[in-house]
Protein backbone atom coordinates (compact mmCIF):
# COMPACT_ATOMS: atom_id res chain seq x y z
CA UNK A 1 0.00 0.00 0.00
CA UNK A 2 1.77 3.13 -1.07
CA UNK A 3 0.51 5.54 1.50
CA UNK A 4 3.38 7.87 0.82
CA UNK A 5 2.67 8.14 -2.86
CA UNK A 6 -0.99 8.63 -2.07
CA UNK A 7 -0.31 11.44 0.35
CA UNK A 8 2.06 13.09 -2.13
CA UNK A 9 -0.53 12.82 -4.89
CA UNK A 10 -3.24 14.19 -2.68
CA UNK A 11 -0.97 17.05 -1.56
CA UNK A 12 -0.23 17.90 -5.20
CA UNK A 13 -3.94 17.86 -5.99
CA UNK A 14 -4.83 20.15 -3.09
CA UNK A 15 -1.79 22.48 -3.55
CA UNK A 16 -1.19 22.66 0.22
CA UNK A 17 -0.97 20.02 2.92
CA UNK A 18 -4.11 19.05 4.83
CA UNK A 19 -2.52 20.66 7.87
CA UNK A 20 -2.15 24.02 6.15
CA UNK A 21 -5.69 23.93 4.73
CA UNK A 22 -7.07 23.19 8.20
CA UNK A 23 -5.17 26.19 9.64
CA UNK A 24 -6.36 28.47 6.81
CA UNK A 25 -9.97 27.34 7.17
CA UNK A 26 -9.91 27.85 10.94
CA UNK A 27 -8.32 31.31 10.62
CA UNK A 28 -10.86 32.31 7.97
CA UNK A 29 -13.70 31.18 10.24
CA UNK A 30 -12.16 33.16 13.13
CA UNK A 31 -11.90 36.27 10.94
CA UNK A 32 -15.52 35.94 9.77
CA UNK A 33 -16.67 35.67 13.37
CA UNK A 34 -14.47 38.64 14.33
CA UNK A 35 -15.89 40.69 11.44
CA UNK A 36 -19.41 39.95 12.63
CA UNK A 37 -20.43 37.91 9.58
CA UNK A 38 -21.39 35.13 12.02
CA UNK A 39 -22.45 36.52 15.35
CA UNK A 40 -23.49 33.30 17.03
CA UNK A 41 -22.57 29.65 16.64
CA UNK A 42 -25.08 27.50 18.53
CA UNK A 43 -24.16 24.27 20.26
CA UNK B 1 -3.85 10.10 6.58
CA UNK B 2 -5.08 7.72 9.20
CA UNK B 3 -7.15 5.90 6.64
CA UNK B 4 -4.29 4.13 4.98
CA UNK B 5 -5.71 0.80 6.16
CA UNK B 6 -9.35 0.98 5.32
CA UNK B 7 -9.57 3.50 2.56
CA UNK B 8 -8.31 2.97 -0.96
CA UNK B 9 -6.17 5.61 -2.61
CA UNK B 10 -7.87 8.12 -4.79
CA UNK B 11 -6.36 8.86 -8.17
CA UNK B 12 -5.15 12.45 -8.52
CA UNK B 13 -8.02 14.62 -9.69
CA UNK B 14 -8.84 18.27 -10.24
CA UNK B 15 -9.38 20.24 -7.01
CA UNK B 16 -13.01 21.02 -7.96
CA UNK B 17 -13.70 17.34 -8.60
CA UNK B 18 -11.92 16.38 -5.36
CA UNK B 19 -14.06 18.90 -3.50
CA UNK B 20 -17.29 17.44 -4.91
CA UNK B 21 -16.09 13.95 -4.09
CA UNK B 22 -15.74 14.68 -0.37
CA UNK B 23 -19.24 16.14 0.06
CA UNK B 24 -21.19 12.86 0.61
CA UNK B 25 -18.70 11.67 3.24
CA UNK B 26 -18.68 15.02 5.04
CA UNK B 27 -22.48 14.90 5.14
CA UNK B 28 -22.23 11.37 6.59
CA UNK B 29 -19.80 12.62 9.26
CA UNK B 30 -22.22 15.43 10.10
CA UNK B 31 -25.20 13.07 10.21
CA UNK B 32 -23.44 10.55 12.47
CA UNK B 33 -22.09 13.30 14.74
CA UNK B 34 -25.45 15.02 14.98
CA UNK B 35 -27.18 11.71 15.68
CA UNK B 36 -24.74 11.28 18.57
CA UNK B 37 -25.69 14.71 19.88
CA UNK B 38 -29.41 13.94 19.60
CA UNK B 39 -28.98 10.57 21.31
CA UNK B 40 -27.09 12.16 24.20
CA UNK B 41 -29.95 14.57 24.75
CA UNK B 42 -32.88 12.23 24.19
CA UNK B 43 -31.78 8.85 25.56
CA UNK B 44 -31.02 10.34 28.99
CA UNK B 45 -34.36 12.17 29.08
CA UNK B 46 -36.25 9.06 27.92
CA UNK B 47 -34.54 6.83 30.48
CA UNK B 48 -35.27 9.34 33.25
CA UNK B 49 -38.93 9.63 32.24
CA UNK B 50 -39.28 5.84 32.37
CA UNK B 51 -37.32 5.51 35.63
CA UNK B 52 -34.59 3.44 33.99
CA UNK B 53 -31.07 3.30 35.30
CA UNK B 54 -29.02 4.28 32.29
CA UNK B 55 -25.52 5.76 32.30
CA UNK B 56 -25.17 9.26 30.92
CA UNK B 57 -23.46 8.62 27.59
CA UNK B 58 -21.94 11.71 26.01
CA UNK B 59 -22.29 12.63 22.33
CA UNK B 60 -18.60 11.81 21.85
CA UNK B 61 -19.18 8.14 22.65
CA UNK B 62 -22.49 7.96 20.76
CA UNK B 63 -20.86 9.40 17.62
CA UNK B 64 -17.97 6.93 17.86
CA UNK B 65 -20.29 3.99 18.54
CA UNK B 66 -22.63 4.79 15.63
CA UNK B 67 -19.59 5.10 13.36
CA UNK B 68 -18.16 1.81 14.63
CA UNK B 69 -21.46 0.00 14.04
CA UNK B 70 -21.74 1.31 10.47
CA UNK B 71 -18.10 0.56 9.66
CA UNK B 72 -18.15 -2.97 11.10
CA UNK B 73 -21.56 -4.09 9.82
CA UNK B 74 -22.65 -2.62 6.48
CA UNK B 75 -19.29 -0.91 5.93
CA UNK B 76 -18.65 2.56 4.55
CA UNK B 77 -19.73 2.65 0.86
CA UNK B 78 -17.17 3.90 -1.64
CA UNK B 79 -19.01 7.15 -2.33
CA UNK B 80 -18.55 8.28 1.30
CA UNK B 81 -14.90 7.28 1.77
CA UNK B 82 -13.13 10.40 0.51
CA UNK B 83 -15.33 12.57 2.70
CA UNK B 84 -14.94 10.37 5.78
CA UNK B 85 -11.17 10.69 5.34
CA UNK B 86 -11.53 14.46 5.93
CA UNK B 87 -12.01 13.83 9.65
CA UNK B 88 -8.30 14.67 10.09
CA UNK B 89 -8.97 18.07 8.52
CA UNK B 90 -11.81 18.75 10.98
CA UNK B 91 -9.63 17.57 13.85
CA UNK B 92 -6.87 20.03 12.99
CA UNK B 93 -9.24 22.91 12.31
CA UNK B 94 -10.94 22.12 15.66
CA UNK B 95 -7.60 22.21 17.48
CA UNK B 96 -6.71 25.59 15.93
CA UNK B 97 -10.09 27.03 16.99
CA UNK B 98 -9.70 25.52 20.46
CA UNK B 99 -6.77 27.91 20.87
CA UNK B 100 -9.39 30.59 21.64
CA UNK B 101 -10.10 28.85 24.95
CA UNK B 102 -6.48 29.08 26.11
CA UNK B 103 -4.79 32.23 27.29
CA UNK B 104 -1.18 32.40 26.17
CA UNK B 105 0.03 32.29 29.79
CA UNK B 106 -1.82 29.00 30.34
CA UNK B 107 -0.44 27.59 27.11
CA UNK B 108 3.11 28.49 28.14
CA UNK B 109 2.67 27.19 31.68
CA UNK B 110 0.82 23.98 30.81
CA UNK B 111 2.77 23.58 27.59
CA UNK B 112 6.01 23.91 29.57
CA UNK B 113 4.95 21.17 32.00
CA UNK B 114 3.68 19.07 29.07
CA UNK B 115 6.94 19.59 27.18
CA UNK B 116 9.00 18.23 30.07
CA UNK B 117 6.70 15.22 30.42
CA UNK B 118 6.57 14.69 26.64
CA UNK B 119 10.37 14.63 26.40
CA UNK B 120 10.55 11.92 29.09
CA UNK B 121 7.64 9.99 27.55
CA UNK B 122 9.18 10.01 24.07
CA UNK B 123 12.59 8.83 25.30
CA UNK B 124 11.13 6.01 27.40
CA UNK B 125 8.55 4.96 24.78
CA UNK B 126 11.13 4.76 21.97
CA UNK B 127 13.61 2.84 24.14
CA UNK B 128 10.97 0.39 25.36
CA UNK B 129 9.32 -0.21 21.97
CA UNK B 130 12.74 -0.77 20.38
CA UNK B 131 13.56 -3.33 23.08
CA UNK B 132 10.18 -5.06 22.63
CA UNK B 133 10.46 -5.12 18.83
CA UNK B 134 13.86 -6.80 19.09
CA UNK B 135 12.62 -9.24 21.75
CA UNK B 136 9.69 -10.26 19.49
CA UNK B 137 11.91 -10.49 16.42
CA UNK B 138 10.07 -7.82 14.41
CA UNK B 139 11.76 -6.34 11.35
CA UNK B 140 13.95 -3.37 12.43
CA UNK B 141 12.08 -0.78 10.34
CA UNK B 142 8.71 -2.04 11.56
CA UNK B 143 10.07 -1.66 15.10
CA UNK B 144 11.11 1.92 14.28
CA UNK B 145 7.63 2.71 12.93
CA UNK B 146 5.90 1.23 15.99
CA UNK B 147 8.27 3.12 18.28
CA UNK B 148 7.59 6.45 16.55
CA UNK B 149 3.85 5.77 16.39
CA UNK B 150 3.55 5.05 20.08
CA UNK B 151 6.03 7.71 21.21
CA UNK B 152 4.89 10.71 19.17
CA UNK B 153 1.64 10.94 17.31
CA UNK B 154 0.31 7.73 15.96
CA UNK B 155 -0.51 7.39 12.29
CA UNK B 156 0.82 10.79 11.15
CA UNK B 157 4.19 10.02 12.71
CA UNK B 158 4.29 6.58 11.12
CA UNK B 159 3.53 7.99 7.67
CA UNK B 160 6.11 10.77 8.10
CA UNK B 161 8.73 8.26 9.25
CA UNK B 162 7.94 5.72 6.55
CA UNK B 163 8.97 8.20 3.88
CA UNK B 164 12.06 9.35 5.77
CA UNK B 165 13.47 5.88 6.53
CA UNK B 166 12.21 4.23 3.33
CA UNK B 167 10.31 1.54 5.18
CA UNK B 168 8.17 -1.01 3.30
CA UNK B 169 4.49 -0.25 2.77
CA UNK B 170 3.73 -3.54 4.48
CA UNK B 171 5.61 -2.46 7.63
CA UNK B 172 3.76 0.83 7.60
CA UNK B 173 0.40 -0.95 7.30
CA UNK B 174 1.24 -3.27 10.20
CA UNK B 175 2.28 -0.37 12.42
CA UNK B 176 -0.76 1.73 11.49
CA UNK B 177 -3.14 -1.17 12.13
CA UNK B 178 -1.61 -1.81 15.55
CA UNK B 179 -1.74 1.85 16.55
CA UNK B 180 -5.33 2.29 15.33
CA UNK B 181 -6.57 -0.85 17.08
CA UNK B 182 -4.92 0.20 20.34
CA UNK B 183 -6.27 3.74 19.92
CA UNK B 184 -9.80 2.33 19.61
CA UNK B 185 -9.30 0.31 22.79
CA UNK B 186 -7.99 3.34 24.66
CA UNK B 187 -11.24 5.20 23.96
CA UNK B 188 -13.05 2.78 26.22
CA UNK B 189 -10.36 1.90 28.77
CA UNK B 190 -8.87 5.33 29.57
CA UNK B 191 -12.05 7.01 30.87
CA UNK B 192 -12.88 3.91 32.95
CA UNK B 193 -9.41 3.86 34.53
CA UNK B 194 -9.51 7.63 35.08
CA UNK B 195 -12.82 7.40 36.92
CA UNK B 196 -11.71 4.34 38.90
CA UNK B 197 -8.61 6.23 40.07
CA UNK B 198 -10.61 9.45 40.67
CA UNK B 199 -8.16 11.44 38.55
CA UNK B 200 -8.71 15.18 38.38
CA UNK B 201 -9.63 16.65 34.98
CA UNK B 202 -6.16 18.14 34.80
CA UNK B 203 -4.31 14.91 35.60
CA UNK B 204 -6.52 12.80 33.33
CA UNK B 205 -6.27 15.25 30.42
CA UNK B 206 -2.48 15.29 30.64
CA UNK B 207 -2.41 11.50 30.88
CA UNK B 208 -4.65 10.99 27.85
CA UNK B 209 -2.61 13.50 25.85
CA UNK B 210 0.64 11.77 26.79
CA UNK B 211 -0.41 8.15 26.47
CA UNK B 212 -3.00 7.89 23.67
CA UNK B 213 -1.20 7.82 20.34
CA UNK B 214 -3.42 9.13 17.61
CA UNK B 215 -4.50 12.78 17.94
CA UNK B 216 -8.15 12.04 17.15
CA UNK B 217 -8.34 9.28 19.76
CA UNK B 218 -6.47 11.39 22.36
CA UNK B 219 -8.95 14.24 21.79
CA UNK B 220 -11.90 11.85 22.06
CA UNK B 221 -10.51 10.05 25.13
CA UNK B 222 -10.09 13.43 26.85
CA UNK B 223 -13.55 14.69 25.85
CA UNK B 224 -15.13 11.44 27.06
CA UNK B 225 -13.91 12.26 30.58
CA UNK B 226 -14.91 15.93 30.71
CA UNK B 227 -14.74 19.14 28.73
CA UNK B 228 -11.82 20.42 30.82
CA UNK B 229 -9.95 17.12 30.47
CA UNK B 230 -10.54 17.27 26.71
CA UNK B 231 -8.89 20.70 26.54
CA UNK B 232 -5.87 19.49 28.49
CA UNK B 233 -5.59 16.31 26.42
CA UNK B 234 -5.48 18.39 23.24
CA UNK B 235 -2.80 20.68 24.68
CA UNK B 236 -0.59 17.80 25.83
CA UNK B 237 -1.11 15.94 22.55
CA UNK B 238 -0.33 19.08 20.53
CA UNK B 239 2.93 19.46 22.47
CA UNK B 240 3.72 15.84 21.60
CA UNK B 241 2.85 16.44 17.94
CA UNK B 242 5.24 19.39 17.84
CA UNK B 243 8.10 16.93 18.47
CA UNK B 244 7.39 14.87 15.35
CA UNK B 245 10.00 16.58 13.16
CA UNK B 246 12.85 16.03 15.61
CA UNK B 247 12.05 12.34 16.15
CA UNK B 248 11.59 11.61 12.43
CA UNK B 249 14.83 13.48 11.67
CA UNK B 250 16.70 11.40 14.28
CA UNK B 251 15.36 8.18 12.72
CA UNK B 252 16.17 9.39 9.20
CA UNK B 253 19.78 10.14 10.23
CA UNK B 254 20.06 6.78 12.01
CA UNK B 255 18.83 4.75 9.00
CA UNK B 256 20.89 6.87 6.56
CA UNK B 257 24.01 6.18 8.64
CA UNK B 258 23.33 2.47 8.13
CA UNK B 259 23.02 3.01 4.40
CA UNK B 260 19.33 2.05 4.39
CA UNK B 261 17.76 5.48 3.78
CA UNK B 262 18.55 8.68 1.89
CA UNK B 263 20.79 11.22 3.65
CA UNK B 264 18.91 14.27 4.91
CA UNK B 265 20.31 17.36 3.16
CA UNK B 266 18.80 20.52 4.61
CA UNK B 267 17.82 19.62 8.19
CA UNK B 268 15.97 22.90 8.86
CA UNK B 269 13.83 22.42 5.73
CA UNK B 270 13.21 18.81 6.76
CA UNK B 271 12.03 19.93 10.23
CA UNK B 272 9.73 22.59 8.75
CA UNK B 273 8.26 20.11 6.26
CA UNK B 274 7.45 17.63 9.04
CA UNK B 275 6.32 20.22 11.59
CA UNK B 276 2.53 20.09 12.16
CA UNK B 277 1.36 23.54 11.06
CA UNK B 278 -1.85 23.37 13.10
CA UNK B 279 0.30 23.84 16.23
CA UNK B 280 1.19 27.31 14.90
CA UNK B 281 -2.46 28.03 14.12
CA UNK B 282 -3.43 26.99 17.67
CA UNK B 283 -0.79 29.34 19.13
CA UNK B 284 -1.86 32.22 16.87
CA UNK B 285 -5.54 31.97 17.89
CA UNK B 286 -4.48 31.68 21.54
CA UNK B 287 -2.36 34.87 21.22
CA UNK B 288 -5.27 36.71 19.55
CA UNK B 289 -7.66 35.59 22.31
CA UNK B 290 -5.16 36.62 25.01
CA UNK B 291 -4.90 40.15 23.58
CA UNK B 292 -8.71 40.50 23.35
CA UNK B 293 -8.90 40.41 19.58
CA UNK B 294 -12.21 38.56 20.09
CA UNK B 295 -15.09 39.64 22.33
CA UNK B 296 -16.49 37.20 24.88
CA UNK B 297 -19.35 36.22 22.56
CA UNK B 298 -16.95 35.73 19.66
CA UNK B 299 -14.74 33.50 21.83
CA UNK B 300 -17.82 31.43 22.71
CA UNK B 301 -18.69 31.20 18.99
CA UNK B 302 -15.14 30.01 18.20
CA UNK B 303 -15.27 27.44 20.99
CA UNK B 304 -18.61 26.13 19.68
CA UNK B 305 -17.24 25.96 16.15
CA UNK B 306 -14.35 23.92 17.52
CA UNK B 307 -16.88 21.54 19.14
CA UNK B 308 -18.66 21.05 15.78
CA UNK B 309 -15.33 20.30 14.12
CA UNK B 310 -14.55 17.73 16.82
CA UNK B 311 -18.02 16.23 16.41
CA UNK B 312 -17.18 15.39 12.78
CA UNK B 313 -13.82 14.03 13.93
CA UNK B 314 -15.39 11.68 16.48
CA UNK B 315 -17.82 10.38 13.86
CA UNK B 316 -14.82 9.80 11.59
CA UNK B 317 -12.93 7.90 14.29
CA UNK B 318 -15.79 5.37 14.44
CA UNK B 319 -16.37 5.21 10.70
CA UNK B 320 -12.75 4.55 9.77
CA UNK B 321 -12.19 1.87 12.45
CA UNK B 322 -12.68 -1.52 10.86
CA UNK B 323 -11.72 -4.37 13.14
CA UNK B 324 -11.78 -6.96 10.33
CA UNK B 325 -9.17 -4.98 8.36
CA UNK B 326 -7.04 -4.64 11.48
CA UNK B 327 -7.20 -8.37 12.27
CA UNK B 328 -5.80 -9.14 8.82
CA UNK B 329 -2.54 -7.36 9.70
CA UNK B 330 -1.30 -10.08 12.04
CA UNK B 331 -0.84 -10.62 15.72
CA UNK B 332 2.83 -9.93 16.47
CA UNK B 333 2.94 -6.19 15.72
CA UNK B 334 -0.32 -5.86 17.65
CA UNK B 335 1.13 -7.78 20.62
CA UNK B 336 4.26 -5.58 20.64
CA UNK B 337 2.09 -2.48 20.37
CA UNK B 338 -0.29 -3.65 23.10
CA UNK B 339 2.45 -4.54 25.59
CA UNK B 340 4.23 -1.28 24.80
CA UNK B 341 1.06 0.78 25.17
CA UNK B 342 0.20 -0.76 28.54
CA UNK B 343 3.70 -0.06 29.85
CA UNK B 344 3.68 3.49 28.42
CA UNK B 345 0.20 4.13 29.89
CA UNK B 346 1.33 2.99 33.35
CA UNK B 347 4.57 4.93 33.08
CA UNK B 348 2.88 8.16 31.95
CA UNK B 349 0.26 7.79 34.67
CA UNK B 350 3.07 7.66 37.24
CA UNK B 351 4.73 10.61 35.49
CA UNK B 352 1.53 12.68 35.66
CA UNK B 353 1.01 11.72 39.32
CA UNK B 354 4.57 12.85 40.08
CA UNK B 355 4.12 16.11 38.17
CA UNK B 356 0.79 16.63 39.94
CA UNK B 357 2.52 16.48 43.31
CA UNK B 358 5.26 18.80 42.10
CA UNK B 359 3.02 21.39 40.42
CA UNK B 360 -0.10 20.91 42.55
CA UNK B 361 -2.85 19.69 40.19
Amino acid sequence: MSTNTASLNSQRTWLLSLDSWAVLAALLAALLIRAGVFTRVPW
Amino acid sequence: MADAIALPQARPAQPALQFLRVIPGVLLLAAVGYAGKLLERNVGTYAKAHHWTFPNIEYVLWAILIGLVISNTVGVPQIFRSGVATYEFWLKAGIVLLGSRFLLGDVLKLGGVSLGLVAIEIAVAIAFMTFLGRAFGLRPKLTSLLAVGSAVCGVSAIIATQGAIEADDEDSSFAIAAILALGALSLFTFPLIGHALHLSDHAYGLWAGLAVDNTAEATAAGALYSDAAGKLAVLAKTTRNAMIGFVVLAYAIYWASRGQAKTVGNKAAFLWQKFPKFVLGFLLISILATYHFFTKDQTTALANLSRWAFLLTFAGVGLRTNFREMRKQGLRPFAVGAIGEVVIAVFTLALVAGAGKLFGF
